[in-house]
């Protein structure tokens, strides 16, 4: 049944591979600089990045070898599987630093709000292609979408982990925006959002939520307790004026003073010892990611096509902006990851499987439409 | 695979390409605006702010740990060793490396021999301080604790040794009142403009010429700058800059001269000092009793401090300078300048002593109380007589006396570098009118003629003032230092003797006085035959203080007076007399009689003085022959 298609090794995205390659080896180096002197874990985590790397390129490749269309029919079932392993995290997940994040299949440890990220993406562009009328979304339109991106963010806000909930709600508006909402219906909403933010304030964040927020506005009225992440990290990004303290001598890093620094905070560890110019490289490095697959997106041979990369670039867009803003003290600490960049098994096969989704959906872009 | 297996693919409507087009464009520059911000903010944050946040990363990761210098020794005249500095350890508590402090500090209370009390109050004390600070948990200890501790120190986590340079002193409380000692920097003192340059835990000079010399003393602490971890711990070291050892000094003060005098003034309270009579430079300040220095290590207690200050000897007291004594008859010397200058009489006038005078409607007594019956100015002198030194007080008027007194430097500070330089009280009728608002009475003329009344004075005062009436007329400042040398032996500064001017009365009376002075000595009848040594001519003047006149000691024998109701005992010298070198001033504090008490003080400290300047050292004390008392003096 697999015929293989020449066109498809021909239209083969190797800009995108080579983008992916370049952030993955710095992203990698990068690792072995803020964990090469961890001593109390047993194989070396940069090594371990190295194995979800390989993993991920075989999910590409799967991915990769079947139309991306085939998502239109797997997408209800991959959402129902979302639900259950967030709900599964939520009853018997392993409880990390007071959160309920992990499943632990033995060999790995789950985080399934993760891919829940990669499926709500399937799912809404699946939803919005079939719904298209060309006429504009109305509100009454909007009610399943917005119960289908509910249920998970409430499922992550619970656990808690409010950034990837939020982050669900970004890529939910920026999809919505997408596929054309009517001008009325644009305007409600935005009042609403609006109107909801102190309401949501109030009622809806847990206090540790609330006193990030206000560490955020002034962090150093608590330089020793929350305000230490991002003072610290300020610091580390700071120090490293133009060229860097060099690979391995960043003392902010190597002495501890960052903290996370090998997950949400690696852009610091970078940033200190490469300075101005390598973080700059690397900011540009996602820039042309990101603008790259909005390339994807408007190429792509039908609106399934349009939607699902639009999808996936607009949620590598605000994990990367999210993250970056955050370590620069530009947003409140919230635990979003750069992807490809921070250290973790789920983020980074399900950033690589969106990856890989757009590659798909690239190299089908001259495949016979009717 | 076929697409016909998914759903009907429909080529986009190229409206609808164009509608989405323009929506990525907005997407576009959604990004394109993002990105700049980002950037913008790399920029502000790395090089913008980039400088500042360098030194906060360094802040945060380079400690620096401060070397004490070895403080500058302090040397004799000769160069010989007072107070040098040696190696002391300290016991430290290092909290972060402490992660089971309670059973530590106990086996530590254990092996320094402290309650745990002790221990846990110093570490609570340093509460407030961060965590990587040091505790210093005691003090200069001892070797043998000191391998137990190295010994165990695996057993011991958080428990360091701190070496830090200590004063070692060779001759224990030797002139501790001029000395002084040093201690850990209070917090009022870290306050202080002139110690801004110390920290807390510093030790400073706390009083005396630690205090005074401290900033030659202290030297220039080392660094080593330490790089730490978040938690800490030290990662290696990145630079060392040695400590500057501090300055020596080199005292005027002669080491065995000056023991000499400690040694003769026994457990006696009072004071000796020594000039040099044509340079100011004391060879002796001795205070009795000597503060007792060890009491002093590490913060005195508050008992034992009580104890000292309400000891009746007052060891607490630099009587050199801060005790303020009438002087009694010495202040004869003051008198006999004043009125052979002033020709109120001259050297043979005489007077009749028939043992008192009567004043108004006062007697005044002379201590011999069948009187000396006729005197000139020398017998005078040399047998104290009062009823001829009342009538020269007479003639000369209050005022008079006071001008001669104040030449010769009393009713004022000396100037010595000290703290605490007392200056005595010349009372005059100006003095009376602003202090009581009252007319001087001619009745107390007659007490301020012989030394008594409103008349104080230090015993460096009255050195000082025979000094300069022995030779020539010079008051010099008295110094302590005469120079100051690096550790490498280039002098950083010297001190030449300061004139402070010369004192009025004539050379013909300076003379007259000084025969008299000799006649104290070496004639019959004089009051210090005691101090007479085989060799060399001494000239002095005995004095008694009464300290209070009270009837109910009248007619008691000596011994019979409550101590502090005692007489104070004076003795003020030169030597040799026709070239005079030194001036030796003593005071026995209550020791009633100049002659008997102070005398064979004096006698002492010219023994040896001249003995180590014929070069016979360090002949062995013979024991003093009990002084057989003469002719008392009042």
């Amino acid at each position: 049944m697999l015929r293989f298609d020449r066109r498809l090794l021909l239209n083969f995205d190797l800009v995108l591979l080579g983008a992916v390659l370049v952030v993955a080896l710095i992203g990698l180096a990068n690792l072995y600089s803020s964990t090469h002197l961890y001593t109390n874990v047993g194989v070396p985590l940069y090594f371990k990045e190295l194995t979800y790397y390989l993993m991920g390129a075989a999910i590409i490749l799967l991915i990769i070898s079947c139309d991306y269309r085939v998502l239109l029919t797997l997408n209800y079932p991959l959402y129902a599987l979302m639900i259950l392993l967030l709900l599964f995290a939520l009853v018997f997940g392993k409880n990390i630093s007071g959160a309920q994040r992990w499943i632990n299949l033995g060999f790995f440890r789950l985080q399934p709000s993760e891919p829940a990220k990669l499926i709500l993406v399937i799912t809404l562009a699946s939803y919005y292609y079939r719904k298209d009328t060309g006429r504009g979304f109305g509100l009454l339109d909007l009610a399943i979408p917005a119960l289908l991106t509910g249920l998970p963010f409430i499922l992550i806000a619970k656990q808690p982990d409010l950034g990837t909930g939020l982050l669900l709600v970004f890529v939910f508006a920026s999809m919505t925006i997408f596929v054309k909402l009517q001008r009325t219906t644009l305007a409600t909403i935005l009042c609403g959002g609006l109107a909801f933010i102190p309401i949501g304030w109030k009622f809806f964040l847990k206090p540790y939520q609330r006193q990030r927020v206000e560490t955020f506005l002034n962090p150093e009225n608590d330089p020793l307790g929350t305000g230490y992440h991002i003072i610290q990290s300020k610091i580390a990004v700071g120090s490293g004026r133009i060229i860097g303290k060099g690979y391995l001598q960043g003392t902010q890093g190597q002495l501890d003073f960052l903290p996370e620094r090998h997950t949400d905070f690696a852009f610091s560890v970078w940033a200190e010892e490469w300075g101005f110019l390598g973080s700059f490289t690397l900011i540009i490095c996602y820039f042309f990611m990101i603008l790259w697959g909005l390339n994807i997106a408007i190429s792509a041979r039908d609106k399934f096509g349009v939607l699902l990369a639009f999808g996936v670039v607009s949620l590598i867009f605000w994990q990367a902006f999210i993250n970056l803003a955050m370590v620069m003290g530009l947003l409140p600490v919230v635990g979003v990851p750069l992807p490809l960049f921070s250290y973790g098994g789920s983020s980074l096969l399900t950033n690589l499987a969106g990856l890989g989704i757009l590659m798909n959906i690239r190299m089908r872009r001259f495949m016979g439409t009717s | 695979m076929s697409p016909r297996h998914f759903a009907r693919i429909n080529k986009i409507d190229p409206d609808e390409l164009k509608m989405l087009k323009k929506r990525i464009d907005i997407a576009m520059a959604v990004i394109i605006f993002s990105t700049a911000l980002l950037v913008t903010r790399l920029w502000y944050l790395q090089i913008y702010r980039g400088d500042e946040y360098i030194k906060l990363a360094e802040k945060n990761r380079i400690r620096i740990q401060e070397v004490a210098a070895p403080r500058g020794n302090l040397l004799d005249r000769t160069g010989a060793p007072i107070i040098t500095s040696r190696p002391s350890f300290n016991v430290v508590w290092n909290r972060e490396d402490a992660p089971n402090p309670d059973a530590v500090l106990k086996d530590l209370a254990s092996i320094l021999k402290e309650d745990i009390s002790v221990l846990l109050d110093k570490i609570r004390a340093a509460a407030e301080n961060p965590r990587f600070m040091l505790i210093r948990l005691k003090e200069d200890i001892d070797w043998d604790t000191l391998t137990t501790i190295e010994n165990k120190h695996l057993s011991l986590p958080g428990v360091r040794i701190e070496v830090v340079p200590s004063r070692d002193y060779l001759y224990g409380d030797f002139a501790s009142h001029l000395i002084g000692y040093i201690g850990e920097i209070s917090p009022t003192e870290l306050k202080a403009n002139r110690y801004n340059k110390y920290q807390s835990g510093d030790q400073i000079g706390k009083q005396g010429i630690e205090k005074i010399f401290d900033k030659y003393l202290m030297g220039e602490k080392g660094r080593t700058y330490l790089e730490v971890d978040v938690h800490g711990f030290q990662q290696r070291q990145m630079q060392t800059q040695e400590p500057f050892p501090g300055n020596d000094l080199h005292l005027t003060l002669d080491i065995e001269l000056q023991r000499a005098a400690e040694e003769a003034m026994g457990d006696k309270a009072g004071a000796v000092v020594v000039m040099e009579v044509n340079t100011g430079n004391l060879l002796v300040m001795c205070s009795t009793p000597l503060l007792p220095l060890q009491e002093f290590v590490g913060g005195i207690k508050t008992p034992v401090w009580n104890k000292l200050l309400h000891d009746p000897l007052n060891p607490l007291l630099n009587k050199t300078i801060q005790g303020q004594y009438p002087p009694g008859s010495v202040f004869k010397i003051v008198t006999a300048l004043a009125a052979i200058s002033e020709g109120v009489i001259n050297q043979d006038t005489t007077f009749f002593c028939s043992g008192f005078i009567n004043f108004g409607n006062r007697r005044f007594g002379c201590w011999k109380k069948g009187g000396h019956g006729t005197v000139n100015f020398h017998r005078a002198l040399v047998e104290s007589c009062d009823v001829y030194f009342y009538s020269v007080g007479q003639r000369l008027g209050i005022d008079n006396i006071a001008k001669y007194a104040n030449s010769l430097g009393l009713g004022k500070k000396t100037g010595i570098e000290l703290e605490h330089d007392k200056g005595g009280l010349i009372p005059s009728t100006a003095w009376k009118r602003q202090r009581y608002k009252d007319k001087w009475h001619e009745g107390e003329t007659l007490s301020v003629a012989i030394g008594q009344g409103y008349v104080s004075t230090t015993p460096l005062q009255l050195c000082r003032m025979t000094a300069a009436v022995v030779n020539g007329g010079t008051l010099y400042r008295p110094q302590m230092v005469h120079k100051i040398t690096t550790p490498d032996g280039k002098i950083l500064k010297s001190f030449s003797p300061v004139s402070e001017g010369k004192i009025i009365g004539s050379e013909h009376s300076l003379a007259l006085i000084r025969e008299a002075l000799v006649g104290v000595v070496h004639e019959p009848g004089g009051t210090a035959k005691v101090v007479r040594l085989p060799d060399v001519f001494i000239g002095g003047k005995t004095g008694t203080a009464q300290v209070v006149r009270l009837a109910q000691n009248e007619g008691l024998g000596e011994q019979a007076i409550p101590y502090k109701y005692r007489d104070h005992a004076w003795f003020t010298s030169f030597a040799p007399a026709d070239k005079p070198e030194i001036a030796v001033t003593v005071l026995v504090e209550h020791g009633q009689h100049g002659g008997s008490a102070a005398g064979p003080v004096a006698k002492a400290v010219y023994k040896r003085y001249f003995e180590l300047k014929s070069g016979k050292k360090t002949a062995p004390e013979e024991a003093t022959s009990p002084v057989v008392p003469e002719e008392k003096e009042e």
